[in-house]
């Protein structure tokens, strides 16, 4: 059971009772949520939001992928899972992501959770544009994505 | 034919708008149209290294949402989006 959505901040909030809702079952004895949130500090300069970009689509067919490889790489049949990631501007201390996890046993959730962030990290276009105290803005850094 | 190019990321930073326009007179590789966007950056950006190398790193992806290779032929009127290295989360 896979939630995944793409948040325009402009139009939506993302929000966590969502993600409590959408896992909540009696069938599973497990569940985790991670929120990823953004920091007041990077490399030695002061954050004051960051600006996400997304190409909704790509990131979307890249949630159901990992979604999807999960059975057979990490043998984690029963499960239900929520990916929510926002795009457009985001405060301090506010969140950029949340993934939500069940499985019938704790240590499931655990590897999951860990699994799927490490994953969009890895393969969603998702980018970052960190605004600074002194009013600069700065893309970060990523990684190349990979092309087969 | 034109090829649209959509901008994400870092590549947002080559126009005020979210795509570039490039008219091309026949059918050109991802390879080549990567060289057609540094000449532009050449051009409008007295070849900023940093808009260079954003383009040399980036995947491109089709319009039916496939990361292409550099091989991948545009051979009509179409839309590619640029996709400069990732990192959200």
């Amino acid at each position: 059971m896979l939630h995944r959505k793409i948040i325009d901040l402009k139009k939506e909030k993302i929000e966590v009772k969502k993600a409590e809702d959408f896992i909540s079952s009696s069938k599973f004895g497990a569940s985790l949520i991670f929120k990823g949130t953004v920091r007041e500090n990077n490399k030695n300069k002061k954050v004051t939001g960051i600006t996400y970009d997304s190409h909704d689509e790509l990131v979307i067919k890249s949630f159901e992928e990992i979604y999807g490889e999960v059975d057979q790489k990490l043998k984690i049949k029963d499960k239900a899972v929520y990916i929510e990631h926002v795009k457009g501007y985001v405060g301090l201390g506010e969140i950029s992501i949340i993934i939500a996890i069940a499985c019938p046993h704790r240590a499931e959730t655990y590897i999951l959770s860990r699994y799927i962030i490490e994953e969009i990290k890895k393969r969603s276009p998702i980018w970052k544009k960190e605004h600074y105290e002194n009013e600069e803005s700065e893309w970060l850094k990523g990684n190349p994505i990979q092309v087969n | 034919m034109k090829v649209k190019l959509e901008l994400f990321g870092a590549s947002r930073d080559l126009s005020d708008k979210d795509f570039l326009e490039f008219n091309i007179e026949k059918k050109i590789s991802i390879k080549d149209l990567k060289k057609k966007i540094i000449n532009y950056v050449d051009e409008k950006f007295k070849g900023n290294e940093n808009y260079k190398k954003i383009i040399e790193t980036s995947a491109f992806c089709s319009e039916d949402n496939n990361i292409i290779s550099e091989n991948y032929k545009i051979t009509k009127d179409q839309k590619i989006g640029i996709i400069p290295p990732i990192g959200g989360g």
